[in-house]
């Protein structure tokens, strides 16, 4: 197996996201220093940079990131899970699938947050609540691509299992679950940016802990910059889980599965 | 010659129930295969040899009659029949000495011994060194070999095939048909192969089950008297035409008789039919 090249060349198309990046950075800087539009809004990068360093040195920020973190890990866990089953549950079974998969259809649009309320009354105001909002959120994605991809995984496969007479339990391990792997860690991704957004919407709503109170707090004291700040270290954090997926899924022998 | 029978058809039907009534899709098959014998099946697309496949093979247990495998009655997947699909079957996660150590695992046989199987025949079918490969980095003859030796590892009384080389170009399918001969030869393994090539019907076969077109009932058994072993020069031989001529002579019949009823049902279908033809 050749090794993965941790350099790359510089093709036309890198060279274009580099660019379209630089151009970004220089438009943001040109309307910050132009005066055009109100500096509260659009604050230099530099007092962005500098909010995020004087954050990034504080200890307080490091227990909001923790809290964060582990609000989102047990939502994805939880959701992640929950929704694997359930795909599992909905692909396998042709009669269920017909009955219940409409609803997940309809429900997975459904902005999460209108079930808050509801979460606040059954889970309380704390943690659970932001655990279970993000784990509802993290739920649809990873269901509705399991149950879809259970579907797709090659017929041919399954009469190999049948005729080699594998029980119920080794046709899943052994066949199903390997089969789905490059699906399951779609859902996963999908499901690790649903769960982030719910459990951000969560900590906003009702929360004095966490990220997403960060950048509120920062934002009701119209520290602009700081506000930034917070989002993007959310956005470093998301991007940073997504690679790491990223390179999992090509590495796995899961990226050899083929239809 | 004697020995018991290694796999007896007896009175096999199958019949579905449609809309339009009553379709028969078997009947009344009845054959014996003898052990270490070669029995191919052929017949025009449409005759049930799928089904019959799969039913012998136990994925189906829905049909009429019985099926007995070394004197034991069987419906259901058993150990004693092993079954190599037409379509790549070969699992794509797996590495190749994975794939064919499959049915030991599923069996908890531990890791050394099995993977030491698995390399035995793995050699036997002659992918010795492609151990650790994966089925995408092999061509499509290479992982049809894997399936087989994978069936074949387990061991199995009855080597049941519906048609292994389908995927192949010609000159593949006579040095793949050569190299299943050899195997079977050395493991002097029962099989039953299913087939729509006449020439690897008579390449391979002691006998050749000819069977109609739909309801599929058996036409006809031709033995093949072509002197052992065969490679896949036989195909040039004077004896080798005269064979494939007598089963064609049969089988244009059956095949004409499947063309006439095909187009018909399409023809009746119209073109605002709803859907795609639900058969090749």
């Amino acid at each position: 197996m050749v090794a993965p090249r941790l350099t790359r060349r510089l093709t036309p198309a890198l060279a274009l996201q580099i660019a379209t990046l630089l151009c970004l950075w220089a438009l943001w800087e040109g309307a910050a220093q132009s005066g055009l539009v109100w500096r509260g809004a659009v604050p230099s990068s530099v007092a962005v940079l500098r909010a995020l360093g004087a954050m990034l040195a504080s200890r307080a920020f490091y227990r909001d990131l923790g809290v964060t973190l582990g609000e989102v890990a047990a939502a994805v866990a939880i959701g992640g899970a929950s929704g694997l089953v359930a795909g599992l549950v909905l692909g396998i079974n042709r009669f269920l699938g017909r009955a219940f998969e409409p609803y997940l259809h309809y429900l997975a649009p459904t902005p999460k947050i209108v079930f808050l309320p509801v979460i606040m009354l059954l889970v309380g105001v704390g943690a659970g609540s932001k655990v279970a909002l993000g784990a509802l959120s993290g739920f649809f994605p990873m269901a509705l691509s399991v149950a879809v991809g259970v579907r797709e995984v090659n017929p041919v496969l399954l009469r190999v299992g049948r005729s080699f007479n594998l029980g119920p339990a080794q046709m899943l391990g052994k066949i199903y679950l390997p089969a789905l792997t490059p699906t399951i860690i779609v859902g996963l991704r999908l499901s690790l940016g649903l769960a982030l957004v719910g459990c951000l919407l969560a900590e906003l709503n009702l929360s004095n802990a966490g990220l997403g109170f960060l950048a509120m707090q920062a934002y009701n004291q119209l520290d602009i910059p700081t506000t930034y700040a917070v989002l993007l270290v959310i956005f470093a954090l998301a991007a940073l889980a997504n690679a790491v997926l990223g390179r999992l899924a090509h590495r796995s022998p899961a990226g050899r599965v083929r239809r | 010659m004697g020995a018991a029978p290694a796999l007896v058809i007896e009175d096999v039907a199958k019949r579905y129930d449609t809309p339009t009534g009553v379709l028969i899709a078997l009947e009344r098959i009845s054959f014996d295969v003898t052990p270490g014998e070669f029995v191919c099946i052929i017949g025009p697309s449409g005759c049930g040899k799928s089904t019959l496949f799969n039913i012998v093979g136990g994925l189906d247990r829905d049909y009429e009659g019985r099926v007995t495998v070394d004197g034991e009655s069987i419906r259901g997947p058993h150990p004693a029949i092993g079954m190599v699909f037409q379509e790549e079957s070969t699992f794509p996660w797996r590495s190749v000495q994975d794939n064919v150590a499959f049915p030991l695992e599923v069996r908890g046989i531990p890791k050394k011994e099995r993977l030491e199987r698995a390399r035995h025949f793995l050699a036997l079918v002659g992918l010795s060194g492609f151990e650790r490969h994966y089925p995408v980095q092999l061509s499509g003859g290479m992982r049809q070999r894997v399936a087989i030796a994978r069936t074949l590892v387990s061991e199995p009384r009855l080597l049941l095939m519906d048609e292994p080389f389908g995927a192949l170009d010609e000159q593949t399918r006579l040095l793949l048909g050569e190299a299943v001969l050899q195997i079977q030869r050395a493991l002097a393994q029962t099989t039953l192969l299913i087939t729509h090539s006449i020439t690897e019907a008579v390449q391979l076969a002691d006998r050749v089950v000819l069977m109609t077109y739909r309801p599929g009932r058996v036409k006809r058994i031709v033995r093949i008297d072509l002197p052992r072993p065969r490679t896949a020069d036989i195909a040039g031989s004077a004896a080798f035409g005269r064979c494939v001529a007598e089963i064609w002579g049969d089988l244009r019949e059956e095949a004409s008789l499947g063309l006439r009823d095909d187009e018909a049902r399409t023809r009746e279908a119209g073109w605002r039919g709803r859907g795609e033809r639900s058969e090749p």
